[in-house]
């Protein structure tokens, strides 16, 4: 917890300051005739997230001083991330695979997919489960919302 | 009151599309709260989409009841599998599924229903008569009392709803800089837009809410599968003698009553969210009883607390949504962002300009109360059934669901990124404790509080001694400097939030 306090906590800081430094002067415009210039509330948000953010990692750093603990540990277990971090690699080549195939058509394999890398292994379940949703969308699509196939 | 208004709600609630709307949400609510890991919030977010062409009292009935039937639906799994739908009805299995185990499994879940179903109404009937003069008051308010409010809510959700107080503050920063993206209501100049076109009009809330609250859920769970794949489910069975009984009723009912004065008090408050009010209510209800060793072994009274508490949350977390415009919790800000896709503004201005509207909401709310007793009493054993669909079944569809209603609003690759993007953050914010809920009230309510801001300084000219004559305004500043002092002392002392429960 105090680790993931620390690095956490840094992250937050390195946003809010990458916000104050670069993306506000650069892409938040400016008004001088303004009261409240544009970029007065983002900045008053970077600056809430490096403050809070900095007690959160100093917070984090003592305690890790306290308890002895490395900022860093090298029992990492690359499994359970992998297991982690899987569905979002899986979901960033569905949105790539829907960029040229229309969802009523890759939703079954995008379910079918998923469900049998969960673990199921039953056919008709994977059938079932992977077509009666994409059949819901198009029936709500092309006949209640009238839309067209998505 | 006006009774034209009333008389024309009360007809609108009866027609038949009426019955159908509410009834479908009533429904689904149900069965997605039966579901384990499938939260209100999530059913919302993948919901909204399906408003859309649906007319506004409708769809805003629709998701109402939606969100109540998750709540009463969220008992069946807590007491048949000891594996709550949501983290609201943790309470609810402490006694539901001991009594289960003792082979009283139908008797349980009617209790749930009945606890379930009073509170809501008798929260729904204070909320008529409360949101209204709370309206009529909050018409008065000029930008310096809204600003200040609003400032107020978002110290006090941060917190209260999870997590450290800074943890809180520095996720409603992120939510803050992220509502500011978007032209500039002032200026007409795109603000944070970095040469994208498509962040003209702001962050989809669509994409915001489905990715922070529904994708990242469904990764989270699917992270857990790793770890957790026991099944605990208790068989039912027909057996005579496991039903309600008047002599039980008539021993719940007290409890049922302070269930619900807990679960509204809590529920008025911004960021206090129905697991608060239903552990409040569990924890009173066992002080007041006479065998308080018996809480946790099968208690009837212990189901009847946290249910009642639980349900009467929903509809008292819209009295600052309807009174000042205000969202409570997740759900009431996912509310906002459904009447603003049917072009109208919730708050005290919907009194005055909508209030057939106002008025239609509370009849459909009435009727979504009733249909969930009709329900949950004749469908029960078949919603119990639902228990036994496993997750890992449930997560590809849901995310199936999630990419289908990002595309069924129009929005094409541009969309589904962002849609990945906001799962990414609200995993990271789920898996480091950082308050989603404070990030997205705050992402809702920065163009309000922008406004309000603005006119604010515009109005007084940069004069802060004008505050002297606005004692409301003057009052919630205080108060924000008080609350946030206090919750920060609390939190740097003990190390601790106030509640650590989810607003949700």
């Amino acid at each position: 917890m105090p680790r993931s306090d620390f690095w956490s906590g840094l992250a937050v800081v390195a946003f809010g300051l990458l916000a104050l430094v670069w993306m506000i002067p650069n892409y938040a415009g400016s008004n001088p005739f303004a009261q409240m210039p544009p970029e007065l509330v983002p900045s008053i948000a970077a600056w809430i997230m490096i403050v809070c953010g900095g007690i959160v990692a100093a917070g984090g750093a003592l305690r890790m001083l306290r308890d002895r603990v490395a900022p860093v540990t090298v029992h990492i277990d690359w499994r359970a991330i992998g297991w982690a971090i899987w569905p979002f690699f899986y979901l960033a080549g569905a949105i790539w695979v829907l960029t040229m195939v229309k969802i009523t058509w890759a939703g079954p394999i995008l379910i079918a997919g998923m469900l049998v890398l969960l673990g199921e292994r039953r056919w008709w379940m994977v059938l079932g489960c992977a077509v009666v949703p994409v059949a819901l969308l198009y029936v709500l699509s092309v006949y209640l919302m009238r839309i067209g196939v998505v | 009151m006006n009774f034209d208004a009333v008389g024309a709600a009360a007809a609108e609630a009866l027609t038949l599309a009426s019955f159908i709307g509410i009834g479908g949400g009533v429904l689904l609510g149900y069965v997605v709260g039966v579901i384990p890991g499938l939260s209100r919030s999530v059913a919302i977010s993948i919901a909204i989409p399906l408003t859309f062409y649906m007319s506004p009292y409708i769809a805003i009935s629709f998701l109402i009841g939606l969100s109540k039937g998750t709540a009463a639906g969220s008992a069946v799994s807590a007491i048949l599998l000891n594996a709550p739908g949501e983290a609201s009805s943790a309470a609810t299995a402490l006694d539901g599924y001991p009594m289960a185990k003792q082979g009283k499994p139908k008797t349980a879940l009617q209790i749930g229903l009945i606890a379930s179903v009073l509170g809501d109404i008798m929260a729904t009937i204070i909320l008529i008569f409360v949101a209204i003069p709370f309206a009529r008051v909050a018409l008065l308010f000029g930008p310096y009392e809204m600003a200040a409010i609003l400032m107020f809510a978002l110290v006090f959700i941060a917190g209260l709803s999870g997590g450290s107080l800074f943890k809180g503050l520095a996720a409603g920063g992120l939510g803050i800089f992220l509502g500011t993206i978007g032209l500039d209501n002032q200026t007409g100049l795109p603000r944070l837009t970095f040469g994208y076109t498509e962040l003209m009009d702001g962050l989809p809330l669509i994409a915001v809410a489905i990715g922070t609250l529904a994708l990242s859920e469904m990764f989270v769970q699917s992270e857990r599968l790793r770890y957790d794949r026991a099944n605990m489910a208790v068989t039912l069975e027909h057996r005579p003698d496991d039903r309600i009984t008047w002599p039980i009723m008539r021993r719940i009912l007290p409890t049922i009553f302070r269930g619900t004065g807990v679960g509204t008090f809590v529920g008025a408050l911004p960021g206090l969210g129905p697991s608060v009010g239903s552990f409040m209510s569990y924890g009173m209800a066992q002080r007041a009883a006479k065998e308080p060793e018996r809480f946790g072994k099968g208690e009837p009274k212990g189901i009847a607390a946290s249910e009642s508490a639980d349900n009467a949350v929903i509809p008292a977390a819209l009295i600052p949504l309807f009174g000042l415009g205000i969202p409570g919790n997740v759900s009431a800000a996912l509310l906002i962002g459904a009447f603003a896709i049917h072009g109208i503004t919730v708050g005290p201005l919907l009194l005055r300009d909508n209030p057939e509207l106002l008025y239609s909401i509370f009849a459909g709310m009435i009727l979504a109360s009733l249909i969930m007793l009709a329900l949950g009493w004749f469908g029960l054993m078949v919603f119990a059934q639902i228990t036994r669909v496993p997750p890992h079944v449930v997560i590809p569809i849901v995310v199936f669901f999630c990419l289908a209603g990002m595309m069924l609003q129009g929005y094409g690759t541009f969309g589904l990124v962002i849609l990945l993007g906001f799962a990414i953050l609200g995993y990271l914010m789920k898996k480091y404790d950082y308050s989603f809920v404070t990030f997205l009230v705050a992402f809702i309510i920065t163009p309000m509080l922008e406004l309000n801001l603005r006119q604010s300084i515009i109005l007084s000219r940069g004069n802060w001694a004008i505050l002297l004559d606005r004692p409301i305004a003057l009052f919630f500043i205080a108060c924000t400097v008080v609350a946030l002092v206090m919750l920060a002392w609390r939190s740097i002392r003990t190390g601790k939030p106030p509640a650590g429960a989810p607003a949700d």
